[in-house]
């Protein structure tokens, strides 16, 4: 351990600190207040201290390596569980149960993400999952008297666990072929095998269950739909954008550190699993009347287009999975913000019911959540526009056509669904439904600037995308130089 | 195939499957002899549950304290922290300063945890 190791992991020490700090306020003192600033200053001193490191590339050995690639899905990450801390505040304040723990495990979460896109070790990778997993288990059954918050926090604990199991054992046949459990060295070790042993690519394959799991991808994606039904909408939020966006980060990492791409089986794999993500998640998205439920679906579908760039296998790829993170990550916490903000004290607003009329009750809020569905479903002048186009292009730069025709087809079939939401908020309604009860105009300041900050990224992205793409090739410069 | 102690082949692990199976049949095949060969004697006595020689009373699907698994976590929690001394005693002199230093940034988090579960009032009883 030397002394600059602690300052470059200096972001995730801040988030330990913070945590701490969070749990003796809480046994001192509940207050709602103060553990929501703690929270919000950590997250803003953790994304500090990472503007100050450098885009070169920094080992940790054996467990961690910060270079561009890491210190870009930090910063992704850190932003969005900013995001979903202010958009918690309204949300939780109505809320009479304990809430001040929520932050306390909101932190961890990210931590355990962070952990994970920073690994280049499978203990390091193992350690982020799990902590990022234990701290999820809590927070999807955060509101325990909800109907459904204990079906969804039981269901992913046990498809959880059960996915660790997958992973761990995929991650013992691989160090029982190469003798091995860091990613450079694994990559040597293929590098003196002609062909890949049967009993590595077996090994492999069982990672890909795990991994698929935290994804979210067909066919390890059952799980989507009941916790993003059951959980509270902003840890929903969480799920969507850090969780998944954590693993694609180490996806991409662990398969550029090994050069695993050039495997024609395991990328035959992947293909298959983009084809059928994208077609089941937009097809069952078709007639779904849950919000949350279609979102969920709609985020299975997403993650098959990622896997389209992903498949790319080189730097365009790249590029464009970190670029098509950006305006998801964006997309999907103004999508869950919106069903936030809507909520009431019974229940989280997921019906399509809800919906109906928004546009003549609260013209902002709806303003919002079309620009977001919008951009969902890749409509120019939109950050999700740009996202597709740049995937498209590196799907046809490495003459995947199979991929690139079903990418388009999807973005179609998916174009009904997101349009049925908006027609639904434009449609006029005979019954005025009565005004729910707004909160103190201060304590939805917090939520309402935050939607707002998304809305303006999400069009000044989708207008002007070449800011966010020299920013993410700079920090992709000192990540596969071997490309 | 000549084997040094570095290669192992599958093959080599033979033994251990044959110890596997003479396990297994060593426990089903008692298991079934006894069953079948064993005199039968049959009683209200006899056949009643056992519970360490009280008397049984009603269903096992009665609400047990929740105290009782907090209490149950938090000897996990503590007892898996012993383990980590005991290696750390054993090799103080070895791990040095930097060991001590790791050992007790590990215990203050414990020992921090320790304080907010004490404050909220998990070891109070009534």
């Amino acid at each position: 351990m030397r002394l600059s190791d602690l300052y470059f992991l200096m972001p995730l020490l801040i988030l330990v600190g913070a945590a701490t700090l969070n749990m003796l306020v809480v046994a001192v003192k509940r207050n709602h207040k103060v553990i929501f600033g703690i929270t919000i200053v950590a997250h803003l001193v953790a994304v500090f201290t990472l503007l100050q490191l450098n885009g070169s590339s920094y080992q940790i050995p054996p467990f961690f390596v910060m270079d561009g690639w890491g210190i870009f899905n930090l910063g992704l990450i850190l932003l969005t569980s900013l995001f979903v801390t202010l958009l918690s505040y309204a949300y939780f304040e109505q809320r009479e149960e304990r809430k001040e723990e929520y932050y306390l495990l909101l932190i961890l979460a990210t931590l355990g993400a962070c952990v994970l896109v920073i690994s280049q070790h499978f203990m390091a990778l193992f350690l982020g999952l799990e902590i990022l997993s234990v701290a999820l288990y809590s927070l999807i059954a955060y509101l325990r008297t909800r109907e459904r918050s204990d079906e969804a926090g039981i269901k992913y604990l046990i498809l959880a666990a059960l996915s660790s199991a997958f992973l761990l054992f995929g991650m013992a046949l691989v160090y029982a072929v190469t003798g091995t459990m860091s990613f450079p060295e694994i990559g040597v070790y293929l590098q003196s095998v002609s062909e890949l042993p049967l009993l590595l690519l077996t090994g492999f394959g069982l990672m890909i269950v795990g991994i698929g799991f935290k994804l979210g991808i067909v066919p390890f994606h059952m799980w989507a739909p009941d916790v993003y039904e059951g959980a509270p909408a902003p840890v929903t939020a969480f799920i969507a954008t850090v969780s998944k966006g954590g693993m694609m980060g180490l996806l991409i990492r662990f398969f550029s550190q090994a050069d695993a791409y050039r495997y024609a089986n395991l990328m035959l794999i992947f293909t298959i699993i983009a084809i059928a993500s994208m077609l089941a998640g937009n097809l069952l998205a078709l007639r779904q009347k849950n919000i949350k439920r279609l979102l969920a679906y709609s985020s299975i579908a997403h993650l098959g287009y990622i896997l389209v760039a992903f498949l790319a296998g080189n730097r365009l790829g790249v590029e464009a999975v970190s670029f098509y993170l950006v305006a998801y990550f964006i997309t999907s916490l103004g999508a869950f913000g919106v069903v936030a903000l809507l909520s009431d004290t019974e229940r989280d607003a997921d019906q399509l019911e809800d919906y109906r009329g928004l546009f003549w009750r609260r013209p902002a809020t709806a303003a919002v959540f079309t620009a977001m569905l919008l951009s969902l479903a890749g409509i120019p002048l939109t950050a999700g526009f740009v996202g597709k186009f740049y995937i498209l292009a590196s799907g046809v730069n490495t003459q995947q056509w199979l991929l690139v025709l079903m990418l388009v087809l999807n973005s179609v079939i998916g174009l009904y669904y997101y349009i049925k939401v908006i027609a639904a908020m434009f449609a006029q309604t005979k019954s005025v439904q009565e005004r729910r009860k707004v909160l103190h105009p201060a304590l939805s300041f917090a939520s309402g600037g935050a939607m707002a900050i998304l809305g303006l990224l999400l069009i000044w992205i989708g207008v002007y995308p070449t800011s966010l793409v020299q920013l993410i090739r700079g920090l992709l410069a000192t990540f596969m130089t071997t490309f | 195939m000549e084997t040094t102690a570095t290669t192992h082949l599958p093959s080599d692990y033979l033994p251990i499957l044959i110890q596997f199976a003479a396990a297994l049949g060593f426990v089903i095949f008692a298991i079934v002899v006894t069953h079948l060969i064993g005199p039968k004697r049959h009683s209200k006595v006899k056949d009643a549950a056992w519970e360490c020689g009280v008397e049984s009373v009603g269903n096992a699907r009665t609400p047990v304290s929740y105290k009782y698994f907090m209490t149950a976590i938090l000897f996990v929690i503590f007892d898996v922290e012993v383990i980590f001394l005991y290696p750390w005693a054993v090799n103080f002199r070895g791990l040095g300063m930097e060991g001590f230093i790791q050992m007790i940034v590990f215990m203050t988090m414990l020992m921090l945890g320790f304080y907010y579960v004490i404050k909220k009032g998990i070891l109070k009883w009534e």
